[in-house]
Order: C-alpha cells, then sequence, then structure tokens
C-alpha cells in the first residue's frame, strides 16, 4: 500500500493570519483513481476543514478546478497515482482565495457575462425552432463543449494583469462560439465590442496557456485567433475548432 | 494614441510590419551572402540606389510602428496608474520620434 505525499494550500479568514502549506500524508486505496477521491479522504479522515468545491465527480461540472503540481486542471479526473510527490495542491491562481482551495470567481463570471452568452435574434420565433444545417452545427464545435472550470483564465497572464477589462480565454472562446452560430444575428455588434477597446481581446500575446491547460481539449488561443481573423473579414476557415489530447498532469 | 490605433489597427500593423521586416532582413542577408560589396563605394551606390533607400526607409518606419504598438502593450499591461501610464507613452512617443527623426537624418546625408 503506498503511501502519498501532499502539500495543500491552506488559508481559513477567519482563522489564519496569512496562507501556509500544511503536509498531509495518507496511503492509497484500491479505489483511490482520482486526485479528488484522495482529497476527499484527507478531509475525511485527517482534517474535516480541508475546503474544496466539487460537484459532478466526472469532469462535467468544473467545480473542482484546482493547481496541481503548478498546473491547471480539474481533480477529478487527474489520476492520482501519475502525480510526482509532494503533490503541491494551491487554488486558481489569480483568484482571490475563499478558503483553502475554493476561489471567489466574481470577475470571471462578470467577464462571462459581458459577450452576451445567449443567442440575439429578433427574427419572430418560427413555430418549433431555430434550425441550422449539419455544416453550420460543426462550426460550434470545439467551443460548445466548455465547461467554464476557468482552468484556462486563470493560468492566462494577461488575465493576471487586467482581469477587469480583458475578457480572458473563456470567455472569448464563448464569444467565438456565438460568433459562429448562423442563428445569432448580433455577429457585428460582437465583434464590435470586442474591438471597442485595446483591452477586451486584444490583450492576448497567443502564448496559448489557456490550450496548454484546458481539461476538457479545447483551445481558446485558436477561438481568438478566428475571432481577429472574422474581425478582418476573413473567413478561412470551415467547421469547427479541433479538440487536442488533454494533457497528463504529473 | 488614437482611438483608431487600438485593438485590431494596432495588432494588424504589428503582424505587417514584423512581416515586412522579415522579408527585409532575409533579402539583405540573402544579398550579403551572394553578391557582397567589395568595397565601400560599391556598398554605398547600392545603399542609396532608388528602391534600396525607399525598403530601407520602410524598414525603419516598420521598426518603429512595431516598437511603438510592442512597447505600449507592455506598458497597457503592467502601468495602472493612469498618471503614470501617461508619462511613459508620451517619453516613449518622444524616444521613438527622435530615432525616426535620426534615422531620416542618416539617410537624407547618404544621398547628400
Amino acid at each position: 500500500m503506498a503511501t502519498m505525499h501532499f502539500s495543500i494550500f491552506r488559508y481559513n479568514p477567519e482563522r489564519d493570519e496569512k496562507p501556509y502549506m500544511q503536509d498531509f500524508h495518507i496511503d492509497l486505496v484500491p479505489t483511490d483513481r482520482m486526485l479528488l477521491d484522495v482529497i476527499l479522504r484527507i478531509r475525511d479522515s485527517q482534517d474535516d476543514s480541508l475546503t474544496i468545491r466539487k460537484s459532478c465527480h466526472e469532469g462535467v461540472c468544473g467545480s473542482d478546478a484546482i493547481n496541481i503540481n503548478g498546473r491547471n486542471g480539474l481533480a477529478c479526473v487527474t489520476r492520482v497515482r501519475e502525480l510526482k510527490e509532494p503533490v503541491v495542491l494551491r487554488p486558481l491562481p489569480s483568484f482571490p482565495v475563499i478558503r483553502d482551495m475554493v476561489v471567489d470567481m466574481t470577475s470571471f463570471w462578470k467577464q462571462y457575462h459581458s459577450i452576451k452568452p445567449y443567442l440575439v435574434n429578433e427574427e419572430p420565433a418560427p413555430e418549433k425552432e431555430r434550425l441550422q444545417s449539419p455544416e453550420d452545427r460543426d462550426k460550434l464545435d470545439g467551443s460548445y463543449e466548455c465547461i467554464m472550470c476557468g482552468c484556462c483564465t486563470s493560468q492566462c497572464p494577461s488575465s493576471w494583469w487586467n482581469p477587469e477589462k480583458f475578457v480572458g480565454p473563456a470567455g472569448l472562446i464563448q464569444a467565438y462560439r456565438f460568433i459562429s452560430d448562423s442563428r445569432d444575428r448580433a455577429t457585428q455588434e460582437r465583434l464590435d465590442d470586442l474591438n471597442s477597446d485595446p483591452y477586451r481581446l486584444f490583450r492576448c500575446r497567443t502564448i496559448m496557456n489557456c490550450t496548454e491547460v484546458c481539461p476538457v481539449g479545447l483551445s481558446p488561443s485558436r477561438a481568438i485567433e478566428r475571432i481577429r481573423l472574422r474581425m478582418l473579414d476573413i473567413e478561412g476557415h470551415r467547421g469547427g475548432l479541433t479538440l487536442h489530447r488533454v494533457p497528463t498532469i504529473r | 494614441m488614437t482611438a483608431a490605433f487600438t485593438g485590431l489597427r494596432a495588432w494588424l500593423v504589428q503582424r505587417m510590419s514584423a512581416v515586412y521586416m522579415l522579408f527585409f532582413i532575409a533579402y539583405f542577408l540573402v544579398h550579403f551572402a551572394v553578391d557582397p560589396p567589395h568595397s565601400y563605394p560599391v556598398w554605398r551606390t547600392w545603399m542609396t540606389s532608388f528602391s534600396v533607400s525607399i525598403a530601407t526607409a520602410a524598414f525603419f518606419a516598420a521598426l518603429l510602428a512595431h516598437a511603438w504598438v510592442g512597447l505600449r502593450d507592455v506598458i497597457l499591461d503592467y502601468i495602472h496608474p493612469m498618471v503614470f501610464r501617461v508619462c511613459l507613452l508620451v517619453l516613449l512617443g518622444f524616444a521613438l520620434t527622435a530615432v525616426g527623426a535620426w534615422i531620416v537624418r542618416i539617410l537624407w546625408m547618404s544621398h547628400g
């Protein structure tokens, strides 16, 4: 039975003056497959004040995004036995810490809402639904799958420096999802909004941290590139964005 | 910094100037590798020919535009107090203008 060493970020604003790292050692059992399994066992067996946000346990809700050995990812889909020890767990960088690994994502959601993440179509609604061709539907691939976990935005230096002004990779891939939707009628307004100042889209330096860490395999940097091309009236790409292999966190 | 030089236009200027500078440097390197001038007068005659003069002037214009957008981006990223930021942008504008004037003087005198 292998024992694993964890170093976990702790901060309780009601009790602690400043954050600190706390060491935990735990014997793995056969049912410990993912990192979240072990974090919950540490909480249940060693310190019930250890706090992490979680919900679905299967990489769909995006609640348990944390920084694992320096890299953002989802605890519930990270294989714990492949991690290098000591496993250093911290909250998502750049967001204010509420407690331990739980962060305040208010600025993240504010930017998401700013891109109007819904279809804008003033035309009279059809009797059943707004249809689109299979080809037009394909254009949404690679962007609609975003689970809004915040891994990309939290790992993006441009978002670190200007979180109030730069929409961030998660917001921008959502913006692209609606820009490329054939049923939306506000494409030009969306493009004009993102080009209204040098911050909302153009703080992106294409360093591609976002693509590198996306736990779903999406590429926000490609979405941003396509938004720029759309601003130039260049529609060189057909179809959706390509998903890439999700990197293994070690 | 005009409104028109924000966002997309600045990004485009930076990319296009980079592409031009890349071609210009490649052309220079190939020229000096294939047909290097063997004396100063030959080099000077080549440099002051009409087409090379125009291409060189355009290279430095691209360099200054590229530097302005790049350094402006760095200032927008990291310098948040507005007064400090404006001072740095003005300083940068003066510095690049001075460099530009110096380049114009050198290019102008080379034809004298």
